[in-house]
């Protein structure tokens, strides 16, 4: 994707641009997230899980998207998030119409598809996750296959 | 729908007066794209509440801060891969745009900000006679 520069006049202000996006880039901590330009090699879309007794949750940002645009699904201890997102940032146009020109003078949201395989720390009810997607965060609970939340241990004394 | 004026900033509803800066705060990724009448921004930032996006023009530079509430998952953390926090960041687009007339919206995460140019500037063809 070519990025145009057009119209940003003096050259000092497109070196404080650059450096104001190289500072964040540092700065921004843990690593930056959403499509694009990913310093750890290009595992999208960064997730969070957290695990509880009864359930593991993952929570993942897809802005953008809407729950037609992706595709969740669970075996055993595996979960696959897959889906993409269209470029439609181009302007009005679809049915073939000429697009009018525009000009990019900065690109940094990816498009495109996407699919990540991320293996659970137990088994889980494959028949009970529930997800949901909101105003671009998808968060996928995953309650734990009976046999895998922790049961009690009666003690017997003698 | 979210709109600014010239100087001020949307005004926030049930917001503090004085927010509390603890929680990190993030740069969106931004596409911005220049179709002649206006540019447009488009800002990913998934997680921010739709009545907390301040979006600001004043001397020619816009700036966008959206709040993110705090967000916890059950349980304790296994692994975590991103931060969760405000987004704000400021682009210098020059004085040739009408600061009365832009307008934001907010879907699914994406903040798309619409900067018209003032008619004065806008491109014009210019017929060449032979």
């Amino acid at each position: 994707m070519q990025t145009y520069r057009a119209g940003f006049a003096l050259p000092l202000e497109e070196l404080r641009d650059e450096l104001d996006r190289l500072w964040g880039t540092l700065s921004a901590a843990p690593p930056l997230h959403g499509w694009g330009i990913r310093p750890d090699g290009g595992v999208f879309p960064a997730v969070n899980i957290h695990e509880s007794d009864a359930a593991v949750t993952i929570e993942a940002e897809l802005p953008g998207l809407d729950v037609g645009d992706v595709d969740i699904s669970v075996t055993g201890d595996e979960l696959v998030l897959k889906g993409s997102r269209p470029d439609g940032n181009a302007g009005p146009g679809g049915n073939g119409e000429t697009k009018p020109a525009v000009t990019w003078h900065r690109r940094e949201r990816g498009t495109g598809a996407f699919e990540r395989h991320i293996t659970l720390p137990v088994a889980v009810d494959s028949g009970r996750v529930e997800a949901s997607l909101v105003n671009g965060v998808l968060t996928v609970t995953c309650p734990k296959a009976p046999e895998a939340q922790p049961h009690k241990v009666q003690v017997r004394t003698a | 729908m979210v709109t600014s004026t010239a100087t001020q900033t949307v005004p926030r509803t049930g917001a503090t007066a004085a927010p509390a800066e603890a929680n990190l705060t993030y740069q969106p990724h931004v596409d911005i794209c220049d179709r002649g009448s206006e540019v447009t921004l488009v800002a990913d930032v998934p997680g921010a509440q739709a009545d907390a996006i301040d979006v600001s023009f004043e001397d020619g530079v816009l700036s966008l801060r959206a709040t993110v509430p705090p967000r916890e998952l059950a349980g304790r953390p296994l692994r975590q891969e991103f931060g969760i926090g405000d987004y704000r960041r400021s682009f210098r687009l020059g004085e040739d745009f009408d600061a009365s007339q832009i307008t934001a919206e907010y879907r699914r995460g994406v903040l798309t900000i619409h900067v018209p140019r003032l008619p004065a500037v806008r491109p014009r063809k210019i017929e060449v006679r032979g």
